[in-house]
């Protein structure tokens, strides 16, 4: 196994030759056994970025590898769950299951998915499209379970899902992604559901990849800083954004070097929600990809 | 960087079911479509053995409809079957279209199909696949149906006549090429349209334009067959004699010497009574009298051509389809 999941040279994508690109100047790498975050705003290009992964829509320029070949080469070896968890609508659960069986003949684990399922009380007789979102959500990630793929590319999976039936599938998942290894790239909009299971981190916004490396690393990197003192005060440092409060002024920043500020300026540590926020109200901010999620930084340690 | 897969090679496992997966599934998904075509393929034999039977004259089976000609009940059900039986290729062409392709791409199924084991060019072929061997029931179910009920109707004139544009396409392999065509063009229909609805119309209009236009070039395909005959009874009455039965004609009249043709019309001197209606002025030196005919041979002739057409026409969509997906997919 390569120890990167998934790699991306300038990768771009435009569905059509006039419209705006979907994605462009993507470049990350995420190094395999990861659980990683896509976040962004509605229509940043999560699901592009996703789709593009699982080989299903063809760069229009860059390059992109995903556990070492091209996406098309290793569709046995990745489980891809669309947003909308698309099903066969008239098959039953059961039948769902041996569809993924009959689809995945070399690895299917058939007693992993049908535990999933059962996990959810879910009527092995019932009709797909007699399921609620969160059944259907859960048939699709027994499905996806069950392929025992290397590399989940999971799309909003836990939407439509009650916080109980959240937590749990969460934990199935986690459980058996920290059992086999398994790289899990799952896109969301909702940071608090991420935060205490991912370690990694894609922050996704206009089509360009904003932030990139594990989470703790990257709001090391950050300071939220506060205080009545003028902004020139942080000249020597990214100022991702500032915005006054109460009796002065909050910034993120991002140091370059020692954070050396005279007393009038208290320094914390960003919460991840501030982090993020901070990045999408500033799309002019400089992106920062930290060390290992860097490939031209890989590049030039191999070099 | 060495690349050490935890997959094994494509070594499969030895004891392999007879259909692959995707097979599978995909008569699973159609499993009630497939069972409705099966049984209006037994009703439509149960209906036209039926009236052959009481045609045949055994006793009692009609007269409870009211019917007093048994025969003409047959002729006339078999003349309107045929029709509907032409139908068959048009089906299969909207159902390969709609259920088959265009609407699990319309719900977005691809992204699950299209993300299994199997690349995307699988799904395509497993679904044409299917679909072809359907269209094969369904056209010799078509060829079976009307042989039941028409086999002893079929002959050289009329609306049954096996040069009979229904009556032929029917009657010969063209119904199971036409069908295989409405396969092809069926899946590219579903996969550059990608609504249900819209491609199902499409597949259907295609075939159902590549049927007509075909029909009405087919005869083109094999040069009729001439008789002539230049005796005086002949001559006189624009009719050579000894034209086989069972022959579809094509056309007759009288020439002269030169070989320039006269068919009726062009020689309109009215000759008075008890002479030939259309005796043509002597300056013409009529010599004899021609038909253009085509014996039943060239059915088969113009069968088999037809088929070649038609099927490569098939290949020819099939092909342009898998070439439509491979470029939609990396």
């Amino acid at each position: 196994m390569t120890d990167t999941a998934i790699e991306a040279a300038d990768l771009a994508l435009a569905y059509g030759r006039r419209r705006e690109p979907a994605l462009r100047d993507c470049s990350f790498r995420l190094a395999a056994g990861r659980v990683c975050a896509v976040v962004g705003p509605n229509g940043a290009g999560k699901s592009t970025l996703l789709a593009l992964a699982a080989g299903l829509l063809r760069p229009t320029s860059g390059r992109l590898a995903v556990l070492g070949a091209a996406p098309a080469e290793v569709r046995a070896r990745i489980a891809y769950v669309a947003q909308d968890k698309p099903l066969y609508p008239r098959f039953t659960v059961a039948e769902t299951l041996r569809l993924g069986a009959e689809l995945n003949p070399d690895r299917w684990d058939a007693a992993l998915a049908a535990r999933v399922v059962a996990d959810g009380e879910l009527d092995p007789g019932a009709r797909v499209r007699s399921l609620s979102g969160g059944q259907r959500t859960r048939v699709a990630l027994a499905l996806a379970l069950g392929k025992r793929a290397e590399l989940l590319l999971l799309d909003e999976p836990m939407a439509d899902l009650d916080p109980l039936a959240r937590h749990q599938l969460m934990g199935t998942l986690m459980a058996e992604a920290a059992e086999h290894g398994t790289t899990v790239v799952m896109s969301s909009h909702i940071v608090g559901e991420l935060a205490e299971t991912c370690d990694h981190l894609l922050l996704v916004s206009g089509g360009r990849v904003r932030l990139g490396g594990g989470i703790d690393d990257l709001v090391n990197a950050h300071a939220l800083v506060t205080g009545a003192r003028p902004l020139t005060d942080l000249a020597a440092h990214t100022v991702v954004e500032s915005h006054a409060t109460g009796r002065g002024l909050t910034a993120l920043v991002r140091p370059e070097g020692p954070l050396l500020l005279d007393s009038g300026w208290g320094v914390e540590e960003p919460s991840l929600e501030e982090l993020l926020l901070a990045h999408l109200r500033s799309p002019d901010a400089p992106p920062l990809l930290t060390p290992g999620a860097n490939p031209a930084d890989r590049t030039a340690v191999a070099a | 960087m060495t690349t050490a897969s935890l997959t094994p090679p494509a070594t499969r496992t030895a004891r392999r079911p007879l259909l692959p997966g995707a097979h599978r599934t995909v008569l699973r998904l159609h499993r009630t479509t497939l069972w409705t075509a099966l049984g209006l393929v037994v009703l439509a034999t149960a209906v036209t053995g039926y009236l052959h039977l009481a045609a045949q004259g055994r006793p009692g089976l009609i007269t409870f409809l009211g019917v007093s000609n048994e025969d003409d009940l047959l002729f006339t059900y078999m003349e309107r079957g045929a029709v509907a039986l032409l139908l068959v290729p048009l089906l299969v062409a909207a159902f390969t279209a709609g259920p088959v392709v265009a609407r699990e791409l319309e719900a977005g199924l691809h992204q699950f199909a299209w993300t299994q084991a199997d690349p995307p060019a699988r799904w395509l072929s497993a679904r044409l696949t299917v679909a072809a061997a359907l269209a094969v029931a369904a056209g010799l179910a078509v060829l079976g149906v009307f042989w039941l009920g028409g086999s002893g109707l079929v002959h050289a004139q009329g609306s049954l006549s096996w040069s009979h544009s229904t009556v032929y396409a029917v009657t010969g392999p063209v119904v199971v090429a036409y069908c295989l065509l409405a396969v092809a063009v069926g899946a590219l229909a579903g996969l550059l349209l990608r609504r249900t609805l819209l491609a199902m119309s499409a597949a259907s209009a295609v075939t159902g334009g590549v049927l007509w236009l075909l029909s009405s070039v087919r005869w083109d395909l094999v040069p009729a067959r001439t008789l002539t005959d230049s005796s005086a009874r002949a001559r006189e009455a624009w009719v050579p004699g000894g034209i086989p039965d069972d022959v579809r004609i094509v056309d007759m009249g009288v020439s002269n010497a030169a070989g320039d043709r006269f068919q009726p019309g062009q020689c309109l001197s009215w000759a008075g009574p008890g002479k030939n209606d259309y005796s043509c002025p002597a300056d013409t030196h009529v010599v004899q009298a021609w038909v253009d005919f085509r014996p039943r041979s060239h059915f088969w002739y113009v069968q088999l051509i037809e088929s070649g057409i038609v099927l490569a026409l098939a290949a020819a969509a099939g092909y342009v389809a898998f070439r439509v997906l491979r470029r939609r997919t990396p």
